[in-house]
């Protein structure tokens, strides 16, 4: 028996907030996470937020706005986000297994914020924002202003996450989405490198986003490398110092660990690689 | 095997745990292999307890109960979930799908993606069997022509400890040949339920 003391589920906005005014009420969708950790920790009490309309993925000019409740199987398939938003699509389609992926939302996903969080690096890289919603209003939150740590979110007790919004990816963008881990499903990723850029006519990269999961206590863009690259020829020697630098970066902020001798070479690596693949290829 | 019929004395008092102690109900309609059913369940029991325990239908297996190795593997509003990861009370509204419930009715005979199993030598000591037979159809449910790759990723949350999956591929891939739209047509859930309105179209 699952230490379960309350459960509800609101048929409608309004009545949800409602409840989470409270700001005792864990919310549950897919419940991928959730059930997992009502084995362990106290007595929770749930508000399924499923019946609240929130799966609906609406583009919205050059905006597209994702409900909380879109499932990973969703995002990976959905034709406008397989063109809009390409990292995330690739992102939610590694993310578990088929069945976790059938059932996990990325408002999930967000709000449950492991430094391993698939979809995370890729939202970051596609500068996306968050809609919050409560009694007291709506507010707009930056994906890397929202993590603020290891499962540590800006979301407030009596806060439900409503939706996701990014700008579209224009069509000339180049994305690389590579995910590490110790195999190929049901895999927590050790590393993920989420790469966004669009070229200029010159064969430089005009517009860089270069994020990272799992290597930092957060996921984060690494914006000192995205300067490195921003603007200069994109030669093998670039990428192998933007590899190094960010090899660097991580170092220098989480200090050696029993991980660094893995995970330094490994992030320069597939920083260099995730640069190859998205700016290095000549047009077709 | 137990027809529908059979299983209507097997409802146990589901409403009090291991302990004795009376957990929180709530009333939940759905739809489980064809069936309609109203009854009140445990807030705290997963989909996967209140399948086996209360209702007796064993042929869901539990396996981890973290959702790593797809032996509790359902159909639920047509696509694959594992039942340990959702709660009896959120299954308000479903259309669930078991193994129980795969074969034509009458069970006289298998379904073609279950004889496609059996021909393909898939069944080994065959406690994966159901979750994978269930995955194979999601996947299915979800594309009528899938490539290798897609047929792979369908079960990447199905362990086997038998086959080495080699087999568990061929059954798969003699279920795309065998099947009909027919013999899916009944696991699709009824035009309403949440999902099927919020998938893209390509």
């Amino acid at each position: 028996m699952l230490n379960v003391v309350y459960y509800a589920r609101p048929q409608s906005i309004e009545e949800a907030l409602e409840l989470m005014a409270s700001g005792d009420l864990t919310p549950i969708a897919g419940g991928t996470d959730v059930i997992v950790q009502l084995r362990h920790g106290g007595p929770r009490k749930l508000i399924d937020v499923t019946g609240l309309g929130l799966d609906r993925v609406r583009e919205d000019g050059e905006y597209v706005e994702i409900g909380a409740c879109v499932t990973h199987s969703t995002l990976s398939r959905h034709a406008a986000l397989r063109a809009g938003a390409p990292l995330l699509s690739l992102a939610a389609g590694s993310v578990g297994t088929e069945q976790i992926r059938n059932r996990g939302t990325i408002g999930g996903n967000m709000v449950n914020a492991s430094p391993s969080a698939d979809t995370v690096p890729a939202l970051l890289s596609h500068d996306a924002e968050l809609v919050l919603v409560s009694q007291s209003g709506t507010r707009t939150v930056p994906v890397g202003e929202f993590i603020s740590g290891p499962y540590f979110t800006e979301k407030r007790a009596d806060e439900l996450l409503h939706s996701i919004r990014c700008r579209k990816a224009g069509a000339g963008a180049r994305v690389a989405f590579i995910k590490v881990g110790r195999r190929e499903a049901v895999n927590i990723s050790r590393m993920t490198v989420a790469l966004h850029a669009e070229m200029g006519k010159d064969g430089t990269a005009r517009e860089i986003r270069l994020s990272v999961g799992s290597a930092f206590p957060t996921a984060c863009r690494l914006g000192e490398v995205e300067a490195l690259v921003r603007g200069n020829k994109c030669t093998e020697k670039l990428f192998r110092e933007a590899g190094a630098l960010a090899s660097a970066l991580m170092v220098k902020r989480t200090g050696v660990r029993w991980s660094t001798p893995y995970k330094q070479p490994v992030l320069a690596g597939l920083v260099e690689r995730a640069l190859r693949e998205a700016v290095g290829r000549r047009r077709e | 095997m137990m027809s529908h019929s059979e299983r209507r004395g097997v409802d146990k008092d589901s409403r009090v745990g291991k302990d004795g102690r009376a957990g929180l109900v709530t009333g939940v309609r759905f739809r489980l292999n064809g069936i309609a059913f109203e009854r009140e369940v445990p807030v705290g029991w997963t989909l996967l307890r209140y399948l086996r325990d209360g209702l007796g239908y064993t042929g869901t297996k539990c396996g981890c109960e973290i959702g790593e190795c797809g032996a509790c593997t359902v159909l639920f509003n047509g696509e694959a979930v594992n039942s340990c990861l959702v709660l009896a009370s959120q299954i308000d509204g479903a259309q669930i799908w078991t193994i129980e419930g795969v074969a034509p009715t009458g069970g006289r005979e298998l379904h073609p993606v279950q004889r496609a199993f059996v021909e393909s030598g898939a069944v080994h000591c065959g406690f994966c069997t159901p979750g994978m037979v269930m995955s194979a159809i999601g996947l299915l449910l979800k594309s009528r022509n899938p490539t290798e790759t897609e047929m792979r990723s369908a079960i990447d949350g199905n362990l086997c400890r038998c086959t080495g999956y080699v087999q568990v591929i061929d059954a798969v891939k003699g279920s795309v040949s065998q099947v009909s739209d027919a013999d899916l047509a009944k696991f699709r859930p009824a035009v309403g339920t949440a999902r099927t309105e919020q998938a893209g179209r390509a």
